[in-house]
């Protein structure tokens, strides 16, 4: 009986370190004072509607959702091949292709961001934007890889060898059978790009440049400079933003498969 | 960090020399006096952006780059307290990840599900915007400070922010929820009977955990173990939102060292350090991954 009354007073506490901020952010994006504290004093909505005033946030937003979902698209462009290839066929190299494509994640962000800076953005002159697009794409591509390759792990092949004999081309027969088969993975992959794309940190820190700043990097300038509640205001936005979509995820795909 | 002398701190993103008496008692809680954060003109002078100047005038590579850099006071400090953070990052959620992921094992299947749910919650949100709660908690006028100072503990608001213990409660947090999954994972896979059976051979629950649950579970834990730690050497959003410049580790010198000095060498450096620990760790997930394959 202790032991379970020890266990509901452990699960309480660790629920309340990890949830707690979130219920403290919207708080204080509900303050009506004109800084942060707490308790806040009073409740209004106008951190929120401020959020959405700010010219800097509505530009970084514009840019961070641009490269969720295009990077996104360009890794799954890249990654369902190379998931495909490496779940039917017997590659050479396989090993190596399968470390290449996962590097993304084991090399620190920060890192990738540097390199990206001094021998892309600085030697060749390429735009930052570009640089930004190249680095989403290459840290979302090892996700996508996984979880279309868990997809199409549960895909039987001989649906494939069937419409092969029956007359189809192999590439007819990977449009036609494959991609509808694997419909709901390409689809939690691209939520699971879109989340980690969207709230990346480190890769997007040096390359921002005159206007170009994805929008966490853009809050933590923000919030630097200003100590008003609007940053609490955006935070919590970006938390419900970030829960409904998974939540709906898992509602309708059962995301928890794949992930 | 670097001072210029008569106590002034040259800020790291916008190169403004802050007197470092006003970022020892920053008026408010933010992190705009005690970081600089006067920004100024950074986005003016679009070639001019400190991380843009004098790149094709750094000195060669050799390893004598790395005794130098080893040789710095700061870069010591921040190397030691990357990995004495991670350490006890690590340590403080294995011990709280034990406690909480036997609480949920040993739930009935309903709760157990939504528990994982709210533990996996975390996960999904902004690390920003779950490092910025900290700021509002543990801030001057914040929610820690304001109830010291009403049940009378102390008189003056206590400095959390920019102190390493405000660093470590950030990676826990963020941290945690991985260490806890991979724990649960663990103890799912153990044999049901186990700590029962102990308990019944008369062993009390220091033995039940020492000699049944650890070595069942030291997979889960290594797993864990790892990402917790590799999290927090690689970390930048929480040390550069909660420690600031006071308290640099690897990811933030990283990135003040090309910023604020376009010291190339050194950024280098840091990021070899960093690429070989995160490597290795990987390596060592991978050869647990195949031996647990194989069995």
């Amino acid at each position: 009986m202790t032991s379970r009354l020890l266990s509901y007073v452990t699960l309480t506490l660790v629920l309340i370190f990890l949830l707690g901020p979130f219920v403290i952010i919207v708080a204080a994006a509900l303050s009506g004072g004109e800084t942060l504290a707490f308790p806040p004093q009073g409740l209004s909505l106008k951190w929120v509607m401020k959020v959405f005033e700010v010219e800097s946030f509505r530009a970084s937003f514009a840019l961070s959702m641009f490269l969720a979902i295009f990077g996104t698209l360009a890794a799954l462009v890249l990654g369902v091949p190379v998931a495909y290839a490496a779940s039917r066929y017997r590659l050479p190299f396989g090993e190596t292709i399968r470390t290449i494509v996962s590097a993304p994640i084991i090399v620190p962000g920060i890192i990738v961001g540097l390199a990206l800076l001094r021998y892309l953005v600085i030697p060749l002159d390429v735009s930052v934007g570009v640089a930004l697009f190249i680095a989403h794409t290459a840290l979302i591509l090892p996700y996508a890889v996984r979880v279309v390759s868990a997809s199409l792990d549960n895909l039987r092949s001989d649906i494939e060898e069937a419409a092969v004999i029956l007359g189809s081309s192999r590439v007819a027969t990977f449009f036609r059978i494959v991609l509808p088969n694997i419909q709901s993975g390409i689809l939690a992959a691209f939520i699971l790009g879109f989340v980690t794309s969207f709230n990346q940190v480190p890769v997007s820190l040096f390359l921002s440049g005159p206007g170009v700043r994805t929008l966490p990097i853009d809050m933590i300038w923000y919030m630097e400079i200003t100590y008003d509640p609007s940053v609490a205001a955006l935070a919590a936005l970006l938390a419900f933003l970030s829960i409904s979509i998974v939540f709906l995820a898992e509602r309708f795909l059962g995301f928890s498969r794949y992930v | 960090m670097r001072w210029s002398g008569g106590g002034q701190w040259v800020c790291p993103r916008t190169q403004h020399k802050v007197p470092t008496h006003v970022s020892e008692s920053d008026g408010r809680t933010g992190a705009g006096v005690a970081r600089g954060g006067l920004r100024g003109d950074r986005f003016s002078r679009s070639r001019g952006h400190p991380a843009f100047r004098g790149f094709r005038a750094e000195g060669s590579w050799t390893l004598a780059s790395y005794a130098g850099f080893f040789e710095s006071e700061l870069n010591r400090t921040v190397f030691w307290r990357t990995l004495k953070l991670g350490a006890i990052v690590t340590a403080v959620s294995a011990v709280i990840g034990y406690a909480t992921a036997y609480s949920i094992v040993t739930l009935p299947p309903t709760a157990r599900g939504r528990m994982i749910g709210l533990v996996v919650m975390p996960l999904m949100i902004s690390p920003v915007a779950r490092t910025y709660a900290w700021i509002v908690i543990l801030g001057r006028t914040g929610f820690v400070n304001e109830t010291i100072v009403w049940l009378g503990l102390s008189d003056t608001p206590i400095r959390f922010l920019f102190t390493e213990t405000a660093v470590f409660i950030g990676l826990l947090q963020l941290f945690l929820p991985l260490m806890i999954l991979s724990l649960i994972s663990a103890l799912e896979n153990m044999p049901k009977d186990a700590v029962p059976a102990a308990r019944v051979l008369g062993a009390n629950w220091l033995q039940v955990f020492v000699k049944v649950i650890l070595p069942l579970t030291k997979e889960g834990l290594v797993i864990g173990g790892t990402l917790v730690f590799t999290g927090s050497l690689t970390a930048y959003i929480t040390p550069a939102i909660l420690g600031g410049s006071k308290v640099l580790m690897l990811e933030t010198l990283l990135y003040q060292r090309v910023t604020v000095a376009n010291d190339f060498a050194s950024a280098s450096i840091i990021a070899m350090i960093l690429m070989v620990m995160s490597f290795s760790a990987n390596l060592l997930l991978k050869r647990l991954a195949t031996a647990r394959n194989k069995r």
